[in-house]
């Protein structure tokens, strides 16, 4: 008999990732991804100055504030045909990297490397040990034993407060758990460091952007940021060597400890290279303009359709005809008012909610097909659909990760395996450490466009009395997004935004193919099903981003969420 | 010198859930305070909130709450009040918010010593730009409870004659927009 299983945030107002499976025989048999608030953000741009859009739509997400204002710049640009000076598109394309770098640390260590991780053997580490296990994996100079003794006296101090504080919610102690208890410790050390890299990236965002969370730079052409070599308000030598510094450390994190971190977890869970495949078709937009007419990028895009790695299909350009005609949203299985797949142009977002039914409508996130087929977004498929063409900066870091991931491990590793979920944290990983390496040359790139005395850094949108619409593109760091306007006399007619998380929390279409989390989580093997770790770990492997809501603070103490079991 | 940070959380686009960073924006907008204080729109940060509470001396949260008091309600919470509660099990980056991000503060040792959060009861959270009339009425409420908290953590402010610049929510909220800056003339 199947068991229905269902992990829901309850008690906050906000939209939120909802997970159903059904469990048979100790291995998941169905499954449903929804989210539970509807939205409809955009129909509050509406009527409004298409330059001041991306103010609103940085609001969207709290955490992925920059990525939405950079969609919606360059979807007014699109629909205006309008150049980015260089200097622009660099400071742009180094906010991007800075916040990827950022989001992806952040990610890892915050998010789910305590999936993996089981605080509870920390204790019994012997921190000489570890620093010796460490040292054979990294140069990394804080892998030393008295970093590792200060760590594991931190996990002592709260285990024997008897409040367990920020862990009172793992799953410890959990038969999925099998790292010694040096790697824990390892790890959890990790986990702490972790905290100020994942600050310097961000902060490489406040020095370019003005401010964070909210970048107040950008502008419709090109950016704000005035340039001048030496003064100390606007970004100047001073600015520039600032950031320099953070990035030398932020990338020296990268490599050192967390791709280094990502390959020994999975060399350690090797049987996770078979769970969490799903839907292997993949998409990725260009992205990183290397001039003013986006026709050239450091980071290639395309598709890979049921797999076939070798017959990927490429991208020429972030707006490519390829993919602004292929896009669609199918409601059939959301709340919304039945209608055929719409283009995001012509969309329309009218509720019609009529509870969790998962024979019928079941989500609040509209279904994004491609060509009517589901998508995979996110960095695998960023790393596959650039090793697909041959890309030698992603082929550089795909290579090394394979490598290290069978030489600590002792197993052979190729890249179909990395339809799984462990391919999809060590393509988090390789496309970080691609990430840093193009930071450091972008601002390089920046340092000698200015130093050939080009100071531009906007042109001025002209707008014509026509009707147009435009596409904005990034490819962010949970994938592929685009924002899709419509401009009539200088206003917004229609807007539409297409998040990387719609793509992969997508709902079953009309056909009734499932959506990408859906689809990973058939027949992922549960322990104890009452304690569903595995399918937290295939749903964070994506890293979803669902609310981008309310945030109101709920007093009351009852449990923030709650999994149940029928 | 305290560092302090005044921060509004919450979501502008979504009604009264974006009282908070309309707070911190009216501070901003009509105060001067002392070098190491910092007021910040920190919107909907989730996770990101440990990088913007860590290595501050006091904290000062304004957020909306939910809670069975009437809208407009100004509720105020200490540190110990806030981190009784559960952390969240994490589904996404959202998901753990001011608990988790105050836990985890104090586990890596960065959190701040004082932490308030002036709580504001919410009307409504349709997709708007601005306020309903319950919680615009409470706006006074709630900034003279940030001011207490200076007071009470010695903390110097000074009103400005002329107000500095608003943002462009502000803007659209107009006419009664202007109501409310006089309101907020009369600082305790």
């Amino acid at each position: 008999m199947a068991k229905r299983i269902t992990i829901d945030p309850i008690t906050r107002i906000e939209g939120h990732l909802r997970i159903d499976v059904e469990v048979d025989n100790y291995a998941v048999s169905n499954t449903w991804a929804s989210c539970t608030m509807w939205r409809g953000i955009e129909n509050i741009l509406r009527d409004r100055d298409p330059r001041d859009a991306w103010l609103f739509t940085q609001r969207f997400c709290g955490v992925c504030t920059t990525v939405h204002a950079m969609a919606s710049v360059r979807a007014v640009e699109d629909a205006l045909k309008l150049e980015v000076p260089l200097n622009a598109q660099y400071i742009r394309n180094l906010i991007l990297i800075a916040h990827a770098l950022h989001d992806h640390i952040v990610h890892f260590y915050q998010l789910s490397a305590l999936d993996w991780v089981d605080i509870l053997q920390i204790p019994k580490a012997d921190p000489a040990a570890t620093a010796k296990l460490a040292e054979s994996l990294s140069p990394w100079t804080r892998n030393s034993r008295n970093e590792f003794k200060a760590a594991q006296d931190r996990v002592n101090a709260v285990a024997s407060s008897g409040q367990l504080g920020i862990f009172m919610n793992g799953y410890w102690g959990h038969p999925a758990m099998r790292l010694s208890p040096e790697v824990n410790l390892l790890a959890f050390s990790h986990y702490v460091q972790a905290l100020e890299y994942q600050r310097k990236a961000l902060q490489v965002v406040g020095i370019l952007g003005g401010k964070t969370p909210h970048i107040q730079n950008l502008t419709v052409g090109g950016v704000a940021n005035a340039i001048d070599l030496d003064s100390t308000s606007a970004l100047g030598m001073a600015g520039l060597e600032m950031i320099r510094v953070l990035l030398d450390e932020v990338v020296q994190f990268i490599n050192q400890v967390y791709f280094v971190d990502v390959c020994a977890l999975a060399a350690m869970y090797p049987e996770w290279f078979k769970i969490g495949k799903g839907v292997t078709n993949y998409l990725a937009v260009p992205d990183l303009p290397l001039d003013s007419q986006g026709k050239a990028y450091d980071l290639p895009g395309g598709t890979i359709m049921n797999g076939n790695i070798a017959g990927a299909h490429p991208f020429k350009t972030a707006s490519d005809k390829d993919f602004r005609e292929a896009v669609s949203e199918d409601v059939a299985h959301a709340y919304y008012q039945n209608g055929k797949p719409l283009h995001p142009w012509v969309g329309e977002t009218e509720p019609a909610f009529t509870g969790w039914d998962g024979e019928q409508k079941y989500s609040w996130v509209k279904a994004p097909r491609f060509n009517g087929q589901p998508m995979q977004v996110g960095p695998l498929a960023q790393v596959l659909v650039g090793y697909a063409q041959g890309h030698p900066l992603t082929r550089k870091y795909t290579d090394l990760a394979i490598g290290k991931i069978g030489a600590v491990g002792g197993i052979r590793v190729t890249p179909d395996m990395l339809h799984s979920t462990l391919g999809r944290h060590a393509a988090r990983a390789i496309r970080a450490s691609m990430l840093a390496e193009l930071a450091q040359k972008h601002l390089q790139l920046l340092t000698d466009n200015i130093a050939k005395g080009d100071y531009t850094v906007h042109n001025q949108p002209v707008f014509s009395g026509h009707e147009v619409e435009g596409v904005g593109t990034h490819e962010a760091p949970r994938g592929t997004l685009s924002h899709w306007i419509v401009i009539k006399d200088e206003k917004i007619k229609n807007y539409q935004a297409v998040v990387p998380s719609t793509w992969n929390a997508s709902p079953r279409d009309r056909s009734g193919a499932h959506g990408p989390y859906e689809a990973s989580l058939l027949h992922t093997p549960l322990a104890r099903p009452e304690e569903p770790l595995e399918v937290l770990r295939t749903v964070h492997s994506f890293d979803p981003c669902m609310a981008c809501a309310c945030h109101t603070f709920d007093p009351s103490g009852r449990q923030i969420a709650k999994v149940k079991v029928l | 010198m305290k560092n302090v940070l005044i921060g509004g959380i919450g979501n502008v686009l979504l009604g009264d859930d974006g009282v908070g960073p309309y707070v911190a924006r009216l501070l901003a907008a009509h105060y001067e305070f002392d070098d190491g204080v910092e007021v910040a729109d920190l919107g909907t940060p989730a996770l990101d909130l440990i990088d913007q509470l860590s290595e501050k001396d006091a904290v000062i949260l304004i957020d909306s709450i939910n809670t069975d008091a009437d809208a407009g309600a100004v509720v105020v919470y200490r540190k110990a009040d806030i981190m009784r509660h559960h952390p969240a099990v994490r589904m996404d980056p959202h998901s753990p918010a001011l608990v988790d991000a105050l836990l985890s503060a104090e586990l890596f040792g960065v959190a701040p010593a004082d932490v308030l959060l002036v709580g504001i009861q919410l009307g409504t959270c349709e997709v708007s730009c601005s306020l309903s009339e319950p919680v615009k009425a409470s706006l006074e409420k709630a900034i003279a409870e940030v001011m207490n908290e200076l007071d009470r953590l010695s903390v110097g402010y000074r009103w400005r004659e002329q107000p500095a610049e608003n943002d462009i929510w502000l803007d659209h909220v107009g006419v009664e927009h202007n109501n409310t800056e006089r309101e907020a003339q009369s600082p305790t």
